[in-house]
C-alpha cells in the first residue's frame, strides 16, 4: 500500500504544475510507472481516483503507462532489461519495489557480473504529461 | 489515424521537455508532524556521527520524546547496528512505516531493504534514494527526526538542505586537526545554504576539546559540549538500553540541552 504515497505525490505535483492555470481545464494526466519499481497498478489507480476527488481537476483522466526498465553496465557497456533478471528472488523484488536503488544490492551485470551499472529507464513513478483544454473558457 | 482529441486539447502538454518527478511535492507534508528535524553531520568520516545520532535518539526517547532516526549513510548504514535492529521489510499504511526500535524510537534505513549487502550507488542514485525515502516514509507525529549523515559534503547534505523545511544541524568533530579542518568547510557550507547549526559536539575527547570550541566560536555557533573517549561504548553497540547507561549518553543529554532541547 505504499502506492498510496506515490499516488499522493502525483496529485500534489499535478496541482503544483497547474499553478496559474484553471485546474478545471485539466483533461488528462499520463503517468509513467517504471517497471523496476513494480507498482501495483490497481492500488495505484484506486489511490489516484480517491485522492483526486477533493481536487478541482477531478474530471481529468489518468493514463498509466509502463516504462520498461533498462540497465547499462559501466564496466562492459552491456545493456539489459528486467526480463534478463528472471532469477531475482521475491524478497529482492520487494526491496526494490520499496526502494528501487536497492537493485544495486541484488542485480548484477549479466555479462561481467559488475554491480556498477546505471538504471537508464523505468526506475519509478513520473508524470509524463498533463493535457489541458485550451478552448472556450479554458483559453 | 486522426487524434480523437480537439486540436486545442491535443496541443497542450504543460511541459513536454521532460517528465515531472512528483516525489518532492510531498516531502514537506511528510515532515509536517515533526517538531524538529536535525541532521547529525560532519564532513569527516569516523568521528562518531552515528554514535551521536543513536545516543541522542536513546536519550530523547528516555526523556519521553517520540523520536525517529533516518539513516542517510546509504552506502555505509550502521544506525540499525547501533540500535540492535535486524533489517526486515517494513509495514505499510499509505506509505512505508519506520521500524520500531523501542516504544518511542523508530528507524528507517536503506539497510532495511538491502540488509548487509553492499549498496554501491552513484550520485544521482543517492539523490533518488533520498528523495524516495523522504516521499514515502510516514513518520507521523514526532518530537524529533534525527538524520544520521554520511561523511562528505555531497548529495545527502545538498538534497536535505534543498528539500527539507526547518532543517537544522548538529555538527560532530573530534579534536584532531584533521577533523576540525574538514568540519570547518562543512560549517562554511551550512552557513552558505542557510541551514542553522544548533550545536557543535566534540566527540572522542581526552580532555582536549579546545580546537572544537574554537571552531564553534569562529562560526558563532553554540559549542554543545564534548563526549569523552569511552572504551565501554563498543560493548553497548546493539543495545539501546546499554547505550543509555554509558557516560557518553550523559554527555549527550547535556549537549542536547545546550542545543536547545
Amino acid at each position: 500500500m505504499h502506492e498510496w504515497a506515490l499516488a499522493e505525490a502525483v496529485i500534489e505535483a499535478t496541482s503544483g504544475a497547474l499553478e496559474g492555470r484553471d485546474p478545471a481545464c485539466l483533461r488528462g494526466v499520463t503517468v509513467l510507472l517504471g517497471e523496476l519499481q513494480a507498482v501495483d497498478r490497481e492500488i495505484f489507480s484506486f489511490a489516484l481516483g480517491t485522492l483526486v476527488q477533493e481536487r478541482p481537476f477531478r474530471a481529468a483522466a489518468y493514463t498509466l503507462e509502463t516504462e520498461p526498465a533498462s540497465f547499462r553496465c559501466s564496466s562492459c557497456e552491456r545493456e539489459w532489461s528486467l526480463a534478463d533478471c528472471a532469477g531475482l528472488a521475491g524478497d529482492a523484488r520487494e526491496a526494490i519495489h520499496f526502494l528501487p536503488e536497492t537493485a544495486h544490492a541484488f542485480i548484477r551485470c549479466p555479462s561481467c557480473g559488475s554491480p556498477d551499472y546505471r538504471v537508464q529507464a523505468g526506475r519509478g513513478v513520473r508524470i509524463h504529461s498533463l493535457t489541458l483544454d485550451t478552448s472556450g473558457s479554458c483559453t | 489515424m486522426t487524434d480523437p482529441r480537439s486540436p486545442a486539447e491535443a496541443r497542450a502538454p504543460i511541459d513536454s521537455r521532460s517528465p515531472i518527478d512528483p516525489r518532492s511535492s510531498v516531502v514537506a507534508s511528510r515532515v509536517a508532524g515533526i517538531q524538529r528535524i536535525v541532521a547529525f553531520c560532519s564532513a569527516k568520516g569516523g568521528v562518531g556521527k552515528t554514535l551521536c545520532t543513536a545516543l541522542a535518539g536513546v536519550v530523547l526517547a528516555a526523556g519521553g520524546k517520540s523520536v525517529g532516526i533516518l539513516d542517510l549513510d546509504l552506502q555505509g548504514s550502521t544506525a540499525h547496528l547501533f540500535l540492535g535492529v535486524t533489517p526486515r521489510m517494513p509495514q505499510e499504511d499509505k506509505g512505508i512505516l519506520p521500524l520500531a526500535v523501542t516504544e518511542r524510537l523508530s528507524l528507517m534505513s536503506a539497510a532495511v531493504f538491502s540488509g548487509e549487502r553492499a549498496l554501491a550507488l552513484r550520485g544521482p542514485e543517492v539523490s533518488d534514494a533520498i528523495l524516495e525515502l523522504l516521499a514515502v516514509v510516514r513518520w507521523g507525529t514526532l518530537d524529533a527526526l534525527l538524520i544520521d549523515m554520511p561523511p562528505g559534503i555531497g548529495e545527502e547534505v545538498m538534497d536535505l538542505a534543498r528539500l527539507v523545511p526547518r532543517l537544522e544541524a548538529i555538527v560532530v568533530s573530534t579534536p584532531s586537526a584533521a577533523s576540525t579542518a574538514v568540519v570547518e568547510r562543512l560549517l562554511g557550507f551550512l552557513a552558505e545554504v542557510k541551514v542553522p547549526v544548533s550545536g557543535v559536539i566534540a566527540n572522542m575527547t581526552r580532555g582536549d576539546d579546545a580546537s572544537v570550541r574554537g571552531l564553534a566560536s569562529r562560526f558563532s555557533v553554540r559549542y554543545a559540549g564534548g563526549l569523552a573517549w569511552e572504551e565501554s561504548v563498543e560493548a553497548a553497540i546493539g543495545s539501546p538500553s546499554l547505550l543509555a547507561k554509558t557516560a557518553a549518553a550523559n554527555s549527550m543529554e547535556r549537549a542536547l540541552k545546550e542545543a536547545g532541547w
